[in-house]
């Protein structure tokens, strides 16, 4: 069904729960069942989901405010009314939506996921609330050409890596060559322009996008198939029986009165307003909060990247070596892993002990990463301050301190203001990395208006554009003070 | 006063590694003296002057600072002894982040926990008296060598130092800018401030100094009075070393 994990991806998630389960034992599902009395407790309801999945859940702009709707919230919203709780949503990538719920992030997560025996292993689902089906979308120019499934065979195929399409078109479409990516805007993407014949996906996903792009057209599956495999259930954390019972009253009234009828109902006229008008100027709010948020993220970072950075180079020119170990150790630590496991790890991990938001988060696990790049940078420039200079405060009797304050330190900032300049330029892009956690910066609010828009590319070319604008004039403005400094003296 | 040893240097010895640059060096100095070193590129002038402050630590042998052994102190102690001695390096090293004025300032401010008026008040009497009181707001870089030479100087002394050490302090500067900071020198000398100067400057030792002290093979092989050094030096190392330099001239 939906997009899936990759494998690479899971086992990260795997390293990181089983550490923060490790670390944390009161996590284990041993414990006594609170769940339900937690929520109610609580008051709210949290949900987890990935909102760039129409018609299950996506973003609409409704009135110049953005808000997610779809099929499962209206589900979602249900149970909380049931439960006379609030509801709260927490929007993340799908890959994090299974973490968020074993770390206690969310109560729940929902979007499209299906119960498989595999995932049944890590968490817990409640009754399955809908059944779609599986279909294909083909391009209008090819009805003729491929009028059912069985003219597929031989086709090149594409489908989210990981999903059940991607393994039924492996398995039951003879010699056809299956194509994985990632999101379903770029398989449509794919399909587009010809690099994939046709795409397995979702029934409502696929009806939804023939109603908004009439060069999409849709052609069943055919397949016949188990129900827990195609069918979208609610996930919980492990151990959760009494919340998950409580959940599928709920779910029973549901299918019992066919509100998803309904709701889907509901779902499409959102989507009209979505892509009643679809140019990006219509979408202007959408990429100034992203680009917000990735100022906000990257200048934050690289202030206390550079107050951490200093604090290393600070421990490596020390004589306890205990202390130049640890920022040995911790810069190449940094270094040696990519930032996207650091970033998961402080919001999933670290957020088992404390909760953090996910903005927070972001900042935080950046400015450790980029901290550790300062801290190499400051001792360049430290050591590129001439030996007399040391020498000369020394003579004076100043202490240590006092002369990497009030000497060193200053000349070597003004040595390496350009190399920090350009730490700071890099995490504008770098940063975009914490859109996997949720936080709506430009890589985040792009992928938004891809999927509410059926629109490919323009939204990645206008990101491209915002990137390069902010990234040029923050050279060109940290050029002019740099020779403005140079000035100084 | 004119008796009490201000330093006093007893088998000094300093080792870079299995090379012993200094390998016994004795010496006195007394207040009021003014002693020129002078010797061969790499006879360790500077590693010796650097060790009566502690810059560089040596590997045996007592440096003593007005009756203390420099060398068994260490932290708060050699701040405070170290603050009381100056010292002048040959490429000037001013902290080019600040203006002439904070230059001076910084260590009375620091070290000394003198008052933000009473550092100024101080720096500008001493840059007054080497004659760069106007330069107070300019930072170093805009300054001649000779110029940054004599900031350096009244940096020093603005911690009130009882000694001076200087190291070369013209042998980075244009000709025409010696005498500008040799008249500086002069006038501390005429003041009565104990100095010790690795110079080659034959008409300044001969003028102020009270003793040359001769260094060669890691030892001091000669010490005289200025007159005798330069012209009728006994030593034979010396003697081919004072020959080079007159001739040079
Ligand atoms: N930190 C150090 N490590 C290793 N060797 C050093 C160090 N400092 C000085 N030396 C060596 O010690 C020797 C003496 O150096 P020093 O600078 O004291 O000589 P100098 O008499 O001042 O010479 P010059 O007239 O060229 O200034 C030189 O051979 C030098 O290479
Ligand atoms: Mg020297």
């Amino acid at each position: 069904m939906k997009k899936n994990v990759k494998a690479i991806i899971q086992t990260i998630l795997l390293v990181v729960t089983l550490l923060t389960v490790g670390l944390i034992q009161t996590n284990s599902a041993a414990a006594a069942d609170t769940s339900l009395q937690r929520v109610k407790q609580r008051g709210e309801l949290i949900m987890a989901t990935s909102p760039d999945y129409p018609p299950y859940e996506f973003q609409v702009n409704k009135n110049g405010k953005s808000q997610i709707v779809g099929m499962d919230i209206d589900v979602a919203k249900k149970v909380a009314k049931d439960l006379h709780v609030k509801l709260v949503i927490k929007s993340m990538n799908f890959d994090s939506l299974l973490v968020a719920i074993q770390t206690g992030k969310a109560d729940m997560a929902i979007g499209g996921i299906n119960p498989t025996a595999e995932r049944r292993q890590s968490v817990d689902f409640s009754k399955i609330y809908y059944s779609g089906g599986q279909s294909f979308l083909i391009n209008s120019k090819d009805v003729n050409k491929y009028k059912s499934v069985k003219n597929l065979r031989g086709a090149t195929i594409g489908a989210q890596t990981g999903t059940l399409q991607y393994g039924l078109a492996k398995k039951r479409i003879p010699n056809s060559t299956v194509k994985g990516m990632d999101k379903s805007t770029d398989l449509v993407l794919a399909l587009k322009t010809n690099k994939i014949d046709a795409l397995g996906i979702e029934k409502p996903s696929a009806e939804a996008y023939v109603k908004n792009d009439p060069t999409l057209k849709m052609i069943p599956s055919g397949y016949h198939l188990n129900k827990n495999d195609v069918g979208a259930a609610i996930a919980f954390k492990k151990g959760s029986t009494s919340l998950v019972n409580a959940v599928n009253k709920s779910i029973d009234q549901i299918k019992k009165q066919d509100l998803t009828s309904k709701y889907l109902a509901s779902a499409g006229k959102y989507m009209k307003v979505n892509t009643v008008n679809t140019s990006m100027w219509h979408y202007w709010s959408y990429f100034a909060k992203g680009v917000e948020y990735t100022i906000l993220i990257s200048l934050i970072s690289t202030l206390f990247g550079v107050i951490i950075g200093v604090v290393l180079a600070l421990m490596r020119f020390t004589k306890q070596k205990w202390l130049r170990g640890l920022a040995i150790s911790y810069t190449e630590f940094i270094r040696g892993t990519p930032l996207m496991v650091q970033v998961m790890f402080v919001y999933f991990g670290i957020g088992v002990v404390i909760n953090i938001p996910a903005l927070l988060s972001g900042i935080i696990a950046v400015s450790l990463n980029s901290g550790a790049y300062v801290a190499e940078i400051i001792r360049g420039g430290i050591n590129s301050v001439e030996k007399g200079q040391t020498e000369a405060a020394e003579s004076l009797g100043l202490t240590k301190s006092d002369m990497m304050r009030y000497v060193v330190l200053p000349q070597a900032f003004k040595n390496i203001w350009p190399a920090l300049g350009n730490e700071f330029i890099s995490l504008i892009k770098e940063s975009s990395i914490v859109s996997i956690i949720g936080v709506t910066d430009l890589i985040y609010q792009l992928n938004i208006v891809r999927a509410d828009t059926y629109r490919g590319v323009i939204p990645i070319f206008v990101a491209m554009v915002l990137y390069f604008v902010m990234t040029f004039l923050l050279t060109r403005l940290l050029n002019y003070y740099e020779g403005k400094m140079k000035h100084a003296g | 006063m004119q008796d009490k040893n201000i330093l006093e240097v007893n088998h000094l010895s300093k080792k870079f590694g299995e090379n012993e640059i200094l390998k016994d060096i004795n010496g006195t100095v007394k207040s009021g003296q003014v002693i020129c070193v002078i010797g061969p590129s790499g006879a360790g002038k500077s590693t010796f002057l650097r060790c009566l402050n502690l810059l560089e630590k040596p590997t045996s042998g007592e440096v003593k600072f007005e009756g203390t052994d420099l060398t068994h102190v260490d932290g708060k102690q050699l701040l405070d002894l170290r603050e009381r001695m100056g010292m002048v390096f040959q490429s000037f090293n001013l902290f080019p982040n600040m203006t002439v004025l904070r230059n001076l300032m910084l260590a009375p401010i620091r070290v000394k926990h003198m008052s933000e008026e009473d550092a100024k008040q101080t720096a500008m009497k001493l840059l007054k008296r080497v004659g760069l009181d106007g330069k107070a707001d300019a930072y170093p870089s805009s300054l001649s060598g000779g110029q940054q030479q004599r900031v350096a100087i009244a940096r020093a002394l603005a911690m009130n130092p009882e000694v001076m050490l200087f190291d070369e302090p013209t042998s980075a500067l244009d000709p025409e800018m010696v005498g500008e900071v040799l008249e500086v020198m002069q006038e501390l000398a005429n003041e009565g401030m104990t100095m010790v100067v690795v110079t080659h400057e034959m008409g300044f030792a001969k003028s102020v100094a009270d003793e040359v002290w001769f260094m060669a093979d890691g030892y001091i092989l000669e010490r005289s009075k200025p007159a005798e050094m330069f012209d009728n030096p006994q030593n034979d190392r010396a003697k081919d070393f004072i020959g080079k330099i007159i001739e040079a001239k």
